[in-house]
């Protein structure tokens, strides 16, 4: 071997060295370590939307995102305390998490792919699926967004909600009148003071922004949904181990719900004879081991937290949100998670 | 499966009441009801039990009737991905069921006959009660089957949303009135509970 071929063969190895030295640090693989080490999960939120994400006075966090980070804590920490929240605004959010000052976002974040491939980010699976949809006063006596042809319609502007209106219209040759306004508030007083026929906006907000009504039973909110709008929770890249926790408790809360456990009697199933049931709860297999828990992992989350319908219903179904697509596929919804086993 | 074993045994128990009894005799009563208390017609259900137009996927044809108890709603499905959903009150412990059935007669302001049982257990009930605003099956009822169930009204709107009768599915009196001029005699009714453990 000459010399030179040493060196050129010496120069290759250290490239490949340096090259995997920064593709290691690149790599995220502590997140589940980190969080051990902090006793506590770090969990991005919305800084107030009612039914996901609301502090009371005295700095105590309720909702249903809120609820889903205090499931991973409890799958980890076997206590759903053990999260600190981190309210950030939408523009910061997917900088934050990048930057690790969070270890989980669940903060109504819309799955799409540019967010995916363009922050290097990942949604482990739809937590809640939300759409567009159009509130119409209860005495217009409409079931369908098809018969809203000719409407004035109150949306509020430089919103993709406004795009998803016109091609909504065109899509099924529908004339309709824009009623437009840069701020929130400034739709909602116009629908109130009757200046338009329907409001459009996402289904959930819709809900929440009923309740502030003076008489919320006199609209109603139409079963269509005009856009999709998967919200999910969001973790980093290249950390395979943090990432599959994330997505397996959610997994876990929507199948204790299908097998019908419930915070209530979660004791009960822990005796149960059923082998879903079993493997759910950690007293057959050992399938919390390989993500890195405890065997009772998911059985933690149930006790502390309830499965998805629980969370569901003491959350955004009191606002009066029909289960409707977030229904388990097998009564009515298309909720569905891959079996445990 | 308890839910089925129960309904047959609930079915064969309805069957030798009704040996005993005159038409009419079968109404299941419900506890929480109060006979005589006159419904409060002003009473606003929670936004969440309100009678809606719902996303519902099922393979169930439009027409159908499905109740699904744990969730407190009945779902009567009208196809493309649609139902209207009425919030209701369902069987408490001991007197649930699943399953199958068609509604087999339909009543406006049905009479209340407690059965023997029933009268056993709350002594205080009343023999008879004729159908009126102060009956506890409320303004119509569909009978389901040969069966004791119902689906009727009431006359304690508050017991929407709760676990507290003998197996029939009460609604709110303005709701049941819509539902009974949606469905006819013979509509399937499709029954189903939470699994068990």
């Amino acid at each position: 071997m000459s010399f030179r071929k040493g060196l050129l063969i010496g120069l290759g190895v250290a490239a490949v060295v340096a090259a995997a030295a920064v593709t290691y640090e690149r790599y995220d693989t502590k997140t589940l370590k980190r969080t051990i080490r902090r006793d506590a999960v770090l969990c991005g939120v919305n800084k107030g939307l009612p039914g996901f994400s609301t502090p009371d006075d005295k700095g105590n966090w309720s909702g249903f995102d809120v609820d889903f980070c205090r499931a991973v804590a409890a799958a980890i920490f076997n206590d759903p305390n053990k999260v600190k929240f981190v309210p950030l605004d939408a523009n910061e959010r997917f900088k934050e998490l990048q930057s690790r000052k969070v270890d989980i976002l669940s903060r109504n974040s819309t799955w799409s792919m540019s967010r995916e491939t363009g922050y290097d980010l990942y949604f482990p699976a739809v937590a809640y699926y939300d759409g567009e949809g159009f509130m119409v006063p209860a005495s217009r006596k409409i079931d369908t967004a098809l018969e809203l042809d000719g409407s004035k319609v109150c949306v509020q502007d430089g919103t993709t909600t406004l795009l998803n209106l016109a091609d909504y219209f065109r899509a099924n040759n529908m004339k309709y009148t824009e009623v437009k306004f840069g701020k929130l508030d400034e739709v909602v007083a116009a629908y109130k003071d009757g200046r338009c026929d329907t409001f459009t906006a996402d289904a959930s907000q819709l809900y929440a922004l009923r309740q502030t009504l003076p008489k919320p039973g006199d609209h109603v909110i139409l079963p269509d949904m005009i856009s999709k709008e998967p919200l999910a929770p969001v973790v980093r890249q290249r950390d395979d181990e943090w990432m599959m926790i994330v997505k397996w408790t959610l997994y876990a809360m929507i199948n204790a719900e299908e097998l019908g456990i419930t915070s209530q009697n979660i004791d009960e199933a822990l005796k149960s004879k059923k082998p879903d049931v079993m493997r759910l709860v950690g007293t057959e297999g050992a399938y919390g081991e390989e993500l890195g828990l405890t065997k009772d992992w998911a059985a933690r989350i149930i006790r502390h937290i309830g499965n998805y319908g629980e969370v569901y219903d003491r959350n955004v179904g009191k606002l009066g949100i029909p289960r409707g697509m977030n229904q388990l596929w097998s009564a009515g919804g298309i909720q569905y998670a891959p079996p445990i086993r | 499966m308890i839910g089925m074993s129960r309904l047959f045994g609930r079915l064969a128990l309805a069957a030798s009441l009704l040996l005993l009894a005159a038409p009419g005799y079968a109404q299941q009563p419900d506890v929480g009801d109060e006979p005589g208390l006159i419904a409060n017609d002003d009473y606003e259900l929670p936004p969440e039990l309100r009678k809606q137009v719902v996303f519902f996927r099922s393979s169930e044809a439009p027409g159908t009737i499905v109740v699904q108890t744990s969730e407190r709603y009945l779902y009567l499905v009208q196809g493309n991905n649609r139902a209207i959903r009425y919030g209701i009150g369902v069987g408490r412990e001991g007197f649930t069921w699943q399953g199958l059935l068609k509604i087999s007669r339909k009543a406006e302001w049905p009479d209340w006959v407690p059965p023997p049982e029933m009268i056993q257990r709350q002594p205080y009930l009343p023999r008879f009660m004729a159908g009126g605003p102060g009956n506890p099956l409320g303004a119509r009822a569909m009978y389901l089957g040969s069966t004791v169930y119902r689906i009727h009204g009431t006359n304690r709107p508050d017991t929407i949303g709760t676990a507290i009768s003998s197996g029939c599915f009460r609604l709110v009196n303005a709701d049941v009135a819509d539902l009974y001029e949606r469905v006819p005699v013979g509509t399937k009714v499709v029954v189903r509970q939470r699994p068990e453990l």
